[in-house]
């Protein structure tokens, strides 16, 4: 049975190691005040969802999947740069990132 | 010690992966891989549902998969972890490297060369040179919970990660027939490389294709507007 899981690679554990992905992403969101790292966790979503689009594709046999993924990882380069100019423009004003100290929406 | 332990883990996988593939390279032959095991004549599908041609490749693939799986995860928690941005940064490094090495497992060797193109190459420097800027190694990483909310936490992310494994793996192919039709007929063996993605590209997708090269310019436009220094700044600068 160990064995099994260990040696016989499927398509399941594409797809754990995707959600595990997922989760490390959703707990450094949730966790981190630092807005870099809370960026760089958004980044590996992004990764894990296109893990899992990979791994359909290969699955149902449809390369559509690759055309998304490539979709996917634009629109991450696109948010990388927009996000860092976030993050650049607050940090000058107010000299740190916590992102738990940028309340002045909030009264 | 924790660091330690994590960076150990990344170099463990990436170096027992590059020492498993080096003797594959050796005495690589250009055999077309069997795209279609695991379906109508693949070893019985009702007992491994997931079962694909990684199986039929031997124990080696399998062991290399592993490796690649734990600089993955080792990486990601990595950047999850570390009070250092830049430590975080080369974790998020490593962890792109092995993403990019389980695609490449996926036959998706040009979104491989993209993601290794892209993530680890542009967008990584974009982090490390924002990281440069802003100069701030150190900083209080974790918000402030009592050990009640830690628990809760970790209840909660194993929750999420449970019914996300749970829904991702009841999903199945359509039937044995569409498992066996893989892969559709583009060019010999070529599922996944440059040209089948491109002929996807440019026949279903055009207008996505299209949309991303103005949301790109956008997102360009956007940074430096955003980015910019403030006028009073600038003139503060100057006084």
């Amino acid at each position: 049975m160990l064995n099994d899981v260990f040696f016989n690679v499927g398509y399941g554990h594409f797809l754990v190691l995707a959600g595990m992905l997922f989760v490390i992403g959703v707990a450094g969101v949730v966790v981190r005040r630092n807005a870099l790292i809370m960026m760089m966790s958004i980044e590996l979503m992004l990764n894990a969802a296109n893990m899992t689009l990979l791994t359909f594709s290969r699955m149902w046999g449809n390369g559509s999947g690759h055309a998304f993924a490539l979709i996917v990882i634009a629109v991450a380069a696109a948010e990388a740069a927009v996000g860092l100019a976030i993050v650049v423009a607050v940090f000058r004003g107010r000299r740190h990132i916590d992102v738990d100290r940028l309340n002045t929406l909030r009264s | 010690m924790t660091q330690r332990l994590l960076l150990l883990l990344v170099a463990f996988g990436l170096i027992f992966g590059a020492a498993l593939v080096a003797p594959d390279l050796a005495d690589a032959q250009p055999t077309a891989i069997d795209l279609r095991k695991g379906g109508a004549t693949g070893p019985s599908p009702d007992l491994h549902p997931h079962s694909d041609l990684v199986e039929g490749s031997g124990k080696g693939l399998a062991l290399l998969f592993w490796a690649f799986a734990a600089a993955t995860v080792g990486g990601a928690l990595f950047v999850v972890t570390r009070k250092n941005l830049i430590a975080a940064v080369m974790g998020m490094v490593g962890s792109f490297l092995g993403i990019s090495a389980i695609y490449m497992m996926l036959y998706a060797s040009f979104l491989s060369v993209i993601q290794m193109l892209v993530y680890a190459g542009a967008i990584m420097v974009l982090f490390v040179f924002v990281i440069m800027i802003l100069n701030r190694p150190e900083d209080d990483p974790i918000g402030r919970t009592g050990r009640l909310g830690k628990v809760l936490a970790g209840v909660a992310i194993l929750y999420l990660f449970a019914r996300l494994a749970s829904l991702l793996m009841s999903v199945r192919p359509l039937d044995a027939a569409s498992a066996a039709a893989v892969p559709p007929p583009v060019d010999g063996n070529a599922w996944g490389s440059t040209k089948a993605v491109g002929i996807e590209l440019f026949t279903n997708y055009v207008f996505p294709f299209e949309a991303i090269s103005i949301l790109l310019l956008v997102a360009v436009v956007g940074a430096i507007a955003i980015a910019r220094p403030l006028r009073d700044d600038a003139a503060q600068e100057g006084a």
